[in-house]
């Protein structure tokens, strides 16, 4: 097909279709930015109801992650648009972080539940790569209902001097979790301080 | 009449991008651990392969020669971005469990292929059949795999949360090695042994 | 370092990009069948997701977080590496005639190779720091050559075999791909 077009055409075709691409997408990103927001939040939530079964919201701090929870009596929820939000100056149940293991396979994620005076309420595994099988058994409640109401000094599995069963043939995974547990609650020292003191 | 039908059933058996051509399997194998996932992973496709066969084929006579292929990059990967956020927005779990391999979509031989090798050559009625037919080949062997692994894998087959049957030894005890890369990778190699004595495919 | 290394390792064997990701089957199938061409795809696929893991993070990070247009990392990601494949196949013609004969042909070939874009996702996702992201490409691509040869130098031995008919070929290199999986297994804990 003869064309008599300049040599800039092609260049100028490219450009239009990715400028199309942008708008098209700018748009749908408008339109499910929100959803996919509250999907996220809906996921987090879920995942915290399941150690703190009396949630009823949560609020995160910016800088550190910590997750401060609340039950019914300090969360409003909008008559309208059925959201929920936590009351300034209410005070939490208790608190929960994300935090790694190096695992087997990799990075573990462990979400860890916190009551108000610190104690280990409850962990759970959020992500693995652990040998199916084995390690991966680290997600079954008979070993991860092993840490609440440890004290830090008990976080760690028998043969670490703690009070922790490790799963049979899978110590390095069940290693893994404990230490994970013990650094994600230093980490998370300075952060508790704050909270515990100013409130959501 | 006759050649859109044709062009339909070209990518069902005869042209199989799956089990004929071999294309696009990196999605097939990794999400194809559940009908779910399959069922999700076709929809998906299904969307994409189309919109761009249309779009593709619309454009044929302005997309210059010389920036073709970027053109229908940028044309699937949009699309594939859509389809992404989507998922995200209205089917969260979906996208959980398919994860980065809808974006992959992007790079997916099938979709690319089919651009450049149909769309951009024929007009949007034909195109529209190839992709329908490409799909549906694709659905039924992403189906087919996460039917067997499935079973095999977790003894029992499930679809969006409905159970529709269990194997009762297995459920108890099913083969998990199916659920497993590898368990993906045996059950395509039988079943493309399987086609060739039945005698649906050639042997090389 | 060691953060490093095991990043390093991890993507090479215990998350192989062929036999546990599934990414990258198309050559993997369409060019394993002798050990140099095999080689050959290798090296470029791991050239190709260096530069690209070393031009994506820094755009993803510098340039689409900021400006809250993370959801145009698909296409930006895609055009980039399509771009990166076009000029190092040019640079190589250029510099390296020898380099260029046999590698050059797989170059074009690699734009759709799902582990290039998986690799730069997987930075992303996985959270990685820049150097984390260049030693999960070496090692994605390291592993991804590795899995290519092992598997080039099965398949010529193969050849010689007497295979059934209905399993010659495709099929036959699929149930070997499971075998090396199971194989690869045996490096987990490696990296713990």
């Amino acid at each position: 097909m003869a064309r008599k077009r300049s040599a800039a055409y092609p260049i100028v075709f490219l450009t239009l279709v990715v400028l199309f691409s942008v708008v098209a997408l700018t748009l749908v990103n408008e339109v499910t930015e929100e959803r996919i927001a509250a999907n996220k939040r809906e996921a987090i939530k879920q995942m915290l109801a399941a150690l703190f079964p009396e949630m009823a919201d949560f609020t995160q701090d910016e800088e550190s992650g910590l997750y401060s929870l609340f039950d019914a009596s300090a969360v409003v929820t909008d008559e309208e648009t059925g959201e929920t939000s936590v009351l300034s100056g209410s005070l939490p149940i208790g608190y929960a972080f994300m935090t790694d293991g190096r695992g087997y396979g990799g990075k573990i994620g462990i979400l860890v539940g916190l009551e108000v005076d610190r104690a280990v309420r409850g962990i759970r595994i959020i992500s693995h790569q652990e040998t199916p099988g084995l390690g991966a058994k680290i997600t079954q409640l008979s070993f991860l209902d092993q840490f609440a109401g440890l004290s830090t000094g008990e976080l760690a599995i028998r043969r670490d001097g703690g009070a922790v069963d490790a799963i049979t043939g899978a110590t390095i995974s069940s290693r893994a979790v404990a230490e994970g547990v013990v650094q994600g609650i230093v980490d998370m020292t300075a952060a508790l301080e704050a909270v515990g003191e100013e409130g959501p | 009449m006759s050649s859109f039908v044709k062009n339909l059933t070209n990518g069902i058996v005869r042209s199989n991008p799956t089990f004929i051509l071999l294309l696009g399997l990196c999605p097939t194998l990794a999400v194809s651990t559940s009908l779910d996932n399959a069922v999700g992973m076709t929809g998906a496709v299904l969307f994409v392969l189309l919109t761009a066969n249309v779009i593709v084929s619309l454009l044929r006579r302005w997309i210059p020669n010389r920036v073709r292929i970027p053109t229908f990059i940028v044309i699937i990967a949009t699309l594939v971005t859509i389809v992404d956020l989507a998922l995200q927005g209205f089917a969260w779990s979906l996208s959980q469990s398919l994860g980065m391999y809808i974006p992959l979509i992007v790079v997916n031989c099938i979709i690319l292929g089919r651009a450049e090798a149909f769309a951009s050559r024929n007009n949007v009625r034909q195109s529209v059949a190839d992709a329908i037919g490409m799909s549906i080949g694709f659905g039924v062997a992403i189906l087919l795999i996460s039917l067997v692994r499935q079973l095999l894998g977790t003894g029992s087959l499930e679809v969006f949360s409905i159970r529709l049957f269990s194997v009762p030894g297995l459920a108890d005890n099913p083969a998990s090695i199916f659920l497993l890369p590898m368990g993906a990778f045996f059950v395509i190699g039988i079943l493309l042994a399987l086609f060739r004595w039945m005698g649906v495919s050639e042997c090389e | 370092m060691s953060e490093l290394v095991a990043i390093f390792f991890g993507m090479a064997l215990v998350n192989n990009m062929v036999l546990v990701k599934f990414l990258g089957l198309c050559p993997f199938f369409g060019v394993s069948k002798n050990l140099s061409s095999a080689f050959s795809m290798g090296v470029a696929v791991l050239l190709v997701m260096l530069v690209a893991s070393a031009v994506t993070w820094p755009l993803f990070h510098i340039l689409l977080v900021p400006s809250g247009v993370e959801f145009m990392r698909t296409v930006i990601f895609i055009l980039v590496i399509a771009s990166l494949v076009q000029i190092i196949e040019m640079a190589i013609k250029r510099t390296n005639l020898t380099l260029y004969n046999a590698l050059g042909i797989y170059l074009p070939l690699i734009t759709t190779n799902c582990a290039v874009l998986g690799i730069t996702f997987i930075n992303i996702d996985n959270e990685y720091s820049f150097l984390g992201s260049i030693a999960a490409a070496l090692g994605a691509g390291a592993g991804f050559t590795l899995v290519l040869v092992i598997m080039s130098g099965i398949r010529e031995r193969l050849d010689l075999a007497d295979t059934p008919k209905v399993f010659r070929g495709a099929p036959i290199a699929f149930i070997i791909a499971g075998l090396l999986g199971l194989a690869f297994l045996a490096f987990g804990g490696m990296v713990g």
